[in-house]
């Protein structure tokens, strides 16, 4: 440790004390342990134990919850809409969030802030407001209905709610912001002289912008590419709500399975499956990162 | 249209703001005036969904009737009768209090751990206390049902963890940063002046970094009084959340009485959204 001439010894800035910085990590470490892994294995361990219908699950070891979710028709085709869904939300919502960011990172100081609280205030009203939010807008005497009627284009309201495609644009509108503000960090950092650099050595704006400016956000574009696939393949609620009896993804699949059937060991079993195909993109994710930092 | 070299030559030969503030991708006058129109279509289609609700809120009758001389207050009375919708109301807001006390407290603990006291292992701290973060939040509100049903455990008591649980990493994070702002002199003054460990906490601390201990409270109330996933699995009667109450009541029937509430949750929402706007910034306390 530094001495100072007073023969006093100053803090370094990472003290040595066992003792209380044990007391200080223990409370988080006890409720992680306690409340989240534990709960968690135990819930993913029933996934291989076999159902019953009079208890929660019998003890007998079995790997029948994946045969029935891998290869039962009906198990694939929800594994697989949900995939679907996930991607198809994460390809619009790069479009879209690029070109918003991108918006973002050139506006003006002055009118950024206004305009980067308006892209994450709807953000914070949660799920349920915004998935009712479509429902007033697209339901049967819904605006989007009343404006069709009064211009004369339909006669009859349109049957908008209840689709896959409903669903894909509730869930581009609810994931848009964790797109965006990935990209804005890495485009608003990049140096404002890079492109007109690149103009001088010839290149045309359009090709400045994709072997200039793009290459240079991919790591925002990952990191919000992996968000929200994550977060929408994960989904419950808006499918629930918004894609009637035509959509079925994994995470409603697992509510049904878990309220209405009673059938914890295949609910563990998709839960399980959804986990792991999301660890997977999380970790194709770090492992671009680490290409990105070291070419 | 490109840049020609000479006009980026000539450009560069700008000051220093004006060159800062240069459009970087060139494009014709259409493409421009195209890419605005798609930046307001953005805006609207983000707000919009919010912006209708707002309105359908003061409808006078079943209908969602869009029109000012109409506006009628007869869906918050409907909303202010209904015993339902109250109480579950009265619950999100003692939840959201009871579980972004717990979540900034824990959060302050651990962050202060984790910044003072892990040298070379603090990198690893801040992943692990990101955890719940990293898993689906059905996954953590299922697994928190499953014990209920095997083990004696309270009810409501794994409602609050579950909420605590997803709050904890936003909180953590956020007061995270702002201890690694303030600079680690003052503390060592104090000490070196011979203030206890304890009173160094509470006196220089503390103070320090109010701000964001603040806003991780407001922004941790936030996450519990929107969430979904977890009270989905774990609410149950006399402990229903607000969200879930609306989930279960439009799931079958749609009535203007949710726009009110609604209408009533966004107000309140953007009101707090503010308040951390102010403190930190909005996007610091997302971690987006």
């Amino acid at each position: 440790m530094p001495r100072i001439p007073g023969g006093l010894t100053v803090m370094r800035s990472v003290e040595r004390a066992p003792g209380f910085a044990t007391a200080l990590l223990t409370p988080l470490g006890l409720l992680y342990c306690v409340c989240l892994l534990a709960p968690i294995s135990y819930f993913l361990a029933v996934s291989f134990l076999r159902y019953s219908p009079d208890q929660l699950y019998t003890s007998t070891f079995t790997l029948d919850n994946y045969t029935r979710l891998l290869f039962d028709l009906y198990n694939q085709n929800v594994v697989l809409s949900t995939f679907r869904i996930a991607a198809t939300v994460t390809l619009i919502t790069l479009v879209l969030g690029y070109a918003l960011a991108y918006f973002l990172s050139r506006a003006s100081p002055a009118w950024r802030a206004l305009l980067m609280f308006l892209v994450i205030a709807p953000l914070m009203t949660g799920v349920i407001v915004r998935t009712y939010g479509w429902i007033v807008l697209l339901g049967g005497d819904g605006l989007i209905n009343q404006l069709l009627l009064a211009l004369g284009l339909v006669s009859r309201p349109l049957q908008l709610l209840n689709s896959e495609a409903t669903v894909i644009v509730a869930l581009t509108h609810l994931m848009l912001p964790f797109m965006t503000f990935p990209i804005f960090s890495t485009l608003v950092t990049q140096d404002p002289l890079l492109v007109p650099a690149a103009s001088t050595l010839g290149a045309r704006s359009l090709r400045a912008f994709f072997e200039v400016t793009v290459p240079l956000s991919r790591s925002g574009i990952v990191m919000g590419s992996v968000l929200v696939f994550t977060l929408s393949a994960g989904s419950v609620v808006t499918p629930a709500l918004l894609g009637g009896r035509t959509v079925m993804m994994m995470g409603q699949m697992i509510y049904q399975l878990v309220l209405s059937t009673f059938n914890w060991p295949l609910a563990s079993a998709f839960a399980a499956v959804l986990v792991f195909c999301q660890f997977l993109v999380v970790f194709a994710y770090l492992r671009r990162a680490r290409n990105v930092a070291q070419p | 249209m490109s840049l020609s070299p000479d006009a980026a030559c000539a450009s560069m030969a700008g000051s220093q703001t004006e060159r800062v503030r240069e459009p970087v991708l060139e494009l014709s006058a259409a493409g421009r005036h195209g890419f605005m129109l798609l930046i307001v279509g953005l805006y609207v289609f983000l707000l919009a969904p919010l912006l209708v609700v707002i309105f359908a809120s003061f409808s006078p009758d079943q209908r969602n009737v869009y029109s000012l001389s109409q506006a009628s207050l007869h869906w918050y009375r409907e909303f202010a009768a209904s015993e339902n919708f109250r109480s579950a109301f009265v619950f999100s807001i003692w939840l959201a209090t009871v579980a972004s006390v717990c979540a900034t407290v824990i959060g302050f603990v651990t962050a202060y751990g984790v910044v003072r006291f892990l040298d070379r292992r603090r990198e690893m701290g801040k992943a692990i206390a990101m955890l719940p973060m990293m898993v689906p939040h059905i996954l953590i509100s299922l697994s928190l049902l499953l014990v209920l049903t095997r083990f004696p455990v309270p009810e409501l008591a794994a409602l609050v963890v579950g909420h605590v649980l997803i709050c904890l990493p936003f909180a953590l994070a956020g007061i995270v940063a702002s201890l690694e702002g303030i600079p680690h002199d003052l503390e060592a003054a104090a000490s070196t002046l011979g203030a206890s460990r304890l009173r160094v906490l509470t006196e220089v601390t503390l103070p320090l970094v109010a701000p964001g201990v603040l806003s991780a409270l407001i922004f941790s109330f936030i996450i519990s009084f929107g969430d979904v996933d977890i009270a989905l699995f774990l609410s149950g009667p006399g402990r229903t959340t607000l969200p879930i109450e609306i989930f279960s009541f439009i799931q079958w029937e749609s009535s203007p009485v949710i726009a009110a509430i609604t209408t009533v949750q966004i107000f309140l929402i953007v009101a707090f959204g503010l308040a951390v706007e102010r403190l930190v910034g909005l996007r610091a306390a997302m971690r987006i």
